[in-house]
């Protein structure tokens, strides 16, 4: 039994005939780093305005650390930045942060430490107006923290930020993560979400694609063999234990089967009967393949490709040989 | 007051007198009373150091009805752009999904905006009269005439008329903003209401005889009602010209009291139920 910070049933957005989120089924752990992952206008940053109660939904409902959206007592312990941080432009970084403290209904001494932990204290007393996206960035996120939130929502908490910002960021997310904050990311970066998150789930057209931990849904590794000749290759290959189906692909096979997969094993028996291995390599699907697998390469695909059991369908299509 | 409603106000009325724009408007607000109050007139009153004569209308007696009658027309134009930007600027600025997504929810992130208005208008109001009894008072010494600014009643009961009023069209300032989720086109309409709008039905009013209705619940109307008794009227036929009819001072109050409630309470309303972008 898992204790849900955020569990939304049937969830959907409609504006007349377009539907923004449809049909939202969504779990989030407490205390786990959760990926949302999903192209530009798939639907993210309008699911979670619906979990802060910014808008409200045409359909189903959701259940936000035991309230209702936008319910004083959550949104208390709740740090959010949804898509480019919006502030008083002439106010400083710190004054916007005593406006929004005394909203919060927290003290002031606060404010210091979240500008430290985002490392904008230098800059702190100038106006928010001459801040550079990545400043915006970091004082919106300054904000989240400044609530000592149990849990934080980040829409493209990345935006604008400099490689080293990026990175900064990403320790920062696991950090809290670490700390056993719930939180929430939102990104159309896959690789982001693969470094920090625990759990992800993948929005394509309003739609939940697809939902599990970042294991289950990179899928298992694939041995790549390029071997000569290929079909007889692909024929040892497939009787061999372990293996449960082989691919056969331009001068090369991809192999996937149980864990007793023993590479080693495999190009010795290739060797030993007189089959050329030029190359055995374990590879590692990414998210974003799996993503533009599922979305038909468009990152917008057919929503309908279904949830975790479907998450393979280049491993499913034209099995020549399997075990 | 709870301590965080006071924490919440504060924070408002900070972010507002931080605000260029307040002092900007507070600044035109200052420059056109005294310009248009005082500084217009006495120049056409007496023309080549002619008799003073004619001054007794820029004398500090008749201050409170000199600086009263500015607020039912220019003052409505002020107090407009100050409802429109106090609140239509965080559609632009995307600062209520940041408010919102904060403790206390919209009632009283609204509430808390409204009353930072309320107080922020006052100053305005006090500064008409600081700036009325300064002019009066030194056109009384070149002229001569004595420095007397009649009751403090009638001072505090103007001062307290023209709060009212600038109230009322800040309201309806929010209003637009809140209707059309911005600053331009609201600032756009309430002029153009206040200034052609009410105007031109002040002109029409004696010649269609329905149009008496509507000019009684009208903002304008019932701002001049409320100062006549203050000796709070215009003369002539300038653009903000007012002849009447004029309703009872009563029945003023009560108007503008309900187009305010009404503002705001759809105001409140828009905002508590729409969806924020």
């Amino acid at each position: 039994m898992h204790d849900y910070v955020i569990e939304t049933t049937g969830l959907t957005k409609r504006y007349g005939d377009i539907a923004a989120v449809e049909s939202l089924d969504l779990r989030v752990r407490r205390g786990e780093v959760f990926g949302f992952l999903g192209a530009n206008g798939a639907g993210k940053t309008t699911t979670l305005r619906m979990l802060l109660g910014l808008i409200r939904p045409t359909g189903g409902h959701a259940v936000v650390m035991g309230e209702k959206p936008g319910a004083a007592a959550s949104l208390a312990r709740i740090g959010s930045m949804i898509e480019t941080p919006a502030f008083y432009p002439h106010l400083s970084g710190r004054d916007n942060l005593h406006v929004l403290a005394a909203y919060a209904g927290i003290g002031r001494d606060r404010i210091d430490a979240a500008l430290e932990q985002v490392d904008l204290d230098k800059r702190a007393g100038d106006a928010f107006r001459t801040y550079s996206l990545g400043m915006k960035q970091r004082l919106g996120v300054a904000a989240a923290l400044m609530k000592d939130p149990a849990l934080l929502i980040l829409d493209e908490p990345t935006n604008g930020l400099d490689p080293a910002g990026m990175a900064e960021m990403r320790t920062l997310i696991r950090k809290l993560g670490d700390e056993g904050r719930t939180v929430i990311v939102s990104s159309h970066l896959m690789v982001e979400i693969e470094q920090v998150c625990d759990r992800a789930a993948m929005i394509s057209n309003g739609t939940l694609i697809a939902e599990g931990t970042i294991d289950e849904l990179r899928g298992e590794d694939v041995l790549v063999i390029e071997a000569d000749p290929l079909d007889e290759a692909c024929q040892l290959v497939a009787g061999l234990p372990g293996v449960r189906e082989v691919r056969p692909g331009a001068g090369e096979l991809r192999v996937s089967g149980t864990d007793g997969l023993d590479p080693a094993r495999i190009n010795a028996r290739l060797v030993r009967e007189g089959i050329e291995v030029r190359e055995l390599r374990r590879e590692r699907s990414s998210l974003e393949s799996v993503f533009l697998s599922l979305t038909n390469g468009s990152g917008t695909g057919d929503a309908d490709d279904g949830g975790l059991d479907s998450m393979h369908p280049s491993h499913e299509k034209e099995v020549l040989y399997a075990s | 007051m709870r301590r965080e409603t006071w924490a919440m106000l504060r924070a408002e009325l900070f972010q507002l007198r931080k605000r260029t724009s307040t002092w900007v408007l507070l600044g035109i607000w200052a420059a056109m009373g005294l310009f248009f109050g005082y500084v217009l007139p006495y120049l056409i009153e007496t023309p080549d150091g002619a008799d003073a004569g004619p001054v007794a209308g820029l004398l500090p007696e008749r201050m409170i009805g000199e600086v009263v009658s500015g607020f039912p027309f220019y003052g409505g134009a002020i107090a407009i752009m100050l409802g429109v930007l106090s609140v239509g600027s965080e559609f632009g600025w995307g600062t209520f999904k940041t408010l919102f997504t904060q403790r206390p929810g919209r009632g009283a992130v609204i509430g808390s905006k409204l009353g930072a208005l309320a107080v922020v208008l006052l100053p305005f109001v006090l500064v008409s009269f600081a700036i009325g009894g300064a002019a009066s008072s030194l056109i009384a010494l070149r002229e001569g005439y004595a420095i007397d600014f009649g009751s403090m009643g009638d001072l505090v009961l103007a001062i307290l008329a023209g709060w009212m009023i600038l109230a009322v069209w800040a309201s309806v300032g929010v209003l637009l903003a809140v209707a059309t989720r911005g600053t331009s086109l609201a600032i756009g309409i309430g002029i153009i209401w206040a200034l052609v709008i009410e105007g031109l039905l002040g002109v029409f009013v004696e010649s269609v005889s329905w149009l008496e209705w509507v000019n009684s619940v009208m903002l304008r109307s019932n701002a001049y009602s409320l100062v006549e008794p203050l000796g709070g009227g215009t003369e002539g036929d300038g653009p903000g010209a007012f002849t009447g009819p004029y309703v009872d001072p009563g029945q003023a109050l009560l108007t503008l009291g309900l187009l305010m409630v009404v503002s705001l309470g759809i105001s409140l309303a828009l905002m508590m139920r729409r969806d924020v972008a």
